[in-house]
């Protein structure tokens, strides 16, 4: 099963990469994480985050993901120790 | 003293309080009468259901907040909610147009459904709690969290409520006098609503669900629906709206 945390962006560090505050964890999770994590996300199912990297800038990332919570799917972690993650929205702070 | 106030005309400066979340909620009574409520309540407990929400045993209409990132789906939802709600109160004058004309008399702005490059947005919902539904602490800001929809743009968004039946028990709105501010969001639950640390100690106003009434308030405001205990569901209808000008709202679910 693939491990899942959720959380929200706190710094957009590239046009695939952002930092989070971790503030849930999958009871079931395989590893456990840091309060604090870096991902890189291969996915992402925001449509206002064009899915070609080359097209994406770095005010566009932080207008979407900026504060925003949301869920993390990690496929593994790669050479600069950030989390590889499928990411989208998560849930509703309302109606 | 934080009072919910029971009004049926309001002042700019009670309506700046509404905003800013001061005043806690309008209470405008008496909006559709018992006879009205009962008979639309009939209709809708014998309508076919189209889903359910957190919380919520049945809901008929779709919301922004199951399709944040389905824009097409939403538009395409929205036109088959409105349908079938038009058919619903095809009998008589539509609760809906009530509450708009209604909010635009107190609030004496223009009220119409929100628009989309042509698309109308989904008029309201009417949501059903039965017996145990509760519904857990949130706030809607579709300031914030619905930024792929024009609405988003809209200032000064209120909720406006509509009961159509009281529960025996229980049922209550209780609303909290802390509105949300971004740094909530490390304290959200990954389905639904939020912590209640973020509400501990905070002042509350219990709100009772009588039928008729229809309640305005700032729904970035903390709230939440109490545990509905009976065999009489509460059942309420509902809607956002927000100013596209000093004197002209819109309105969406």
């Amino acid at each position: 099963m693939t491990d899942i945390i959720w959380g929200t962006v706190t710094k957009i560090i590239s046009t695939n990469s952002f930092e989070m505050n971790v503030s849930h964890q999958k009871d079931t999770n395989n590893d456990s994480y840091q309060d604090v994590e870096e991902i890189n996300f291969t996915e992402i199912d925001i449509p206002s985050i064009p899915v070609d990297i080359n097209s994406r800038n770095i005010s566009q990332i932080e207008e979407s993901l900026n504060d925003k919570f949301v869920k993390c799917e990690i496929s593994g972690r790669n050479s600069e120790n950030r989390l590889v993650c499928s990411v989208s929205h998560s849930g509703a702070g309302g109606y | 003293m934080r009072t919910a106030q029971i009004l049926k005309e309001i002042t700019n400066s009670k309506y700046t309080d509404i905003v800013s979340g001061k005043t806690p909620a309008l209470i405008v009574p008496n909006v559709l009468s018992s006879s009205h409520c009962t008979l639309l309540s009939r209709k809708i407990l014998k309508t076919n259901f189209m889903g359910s929400s957190p919380g919520i045993s049945k809901k008929i209409g779709t919301s922004l907040s199951s399709h944040i990132y389905e824009k097409s789906q939403y538009f395409s939802n929205a036109l088959l909610s409105n349908q079938t709600l038009k058919n619903l109160f095809s009998d008589n004058v539509s609760p809906i147009v009530i509450m708009q004309q209604t909010i635009s008399k107190i609030l004496q702005k223009q009220l119409s459904p929100a628009f989309e490059n042509e698309m109308i947005y989904s008029l309201a919902m009417i949501r059903i709690h039965e017996h145990g539904d509760s519904v857990h602490l949130h706030r809607d800001n579709s300031n914030f969290e619905m930024s792929e929809y024009g609405i988003s743009n809209l200032k000064n968004q209120l909720s406006a409520i509509l009961y159509l039946q009281s529960p025996h028990h229980g049922g209550e709105l209780t609303i909290y006098d802390k509105m949300w501010d971004k740094n909530d969001e490390r304290m959200r639950h990954p389905e639904f609503g939020y912590s209640l640390d973020l509400i501990k100690n905070v002042t509350q106003k219990k709100i009772l669900p009588v039928t008729g009434n229809m309640i305005i308030f700032n729904p970035k405001l903390y709230h939440q629906v109490e545990s509905v205990i009976g065999l009489k569901s509460r059942i309420s209808l509902g809607f956002f709206f927000g100013e596209k000008s000093k004197n002209h709202l819109c309105s969406w679910t």
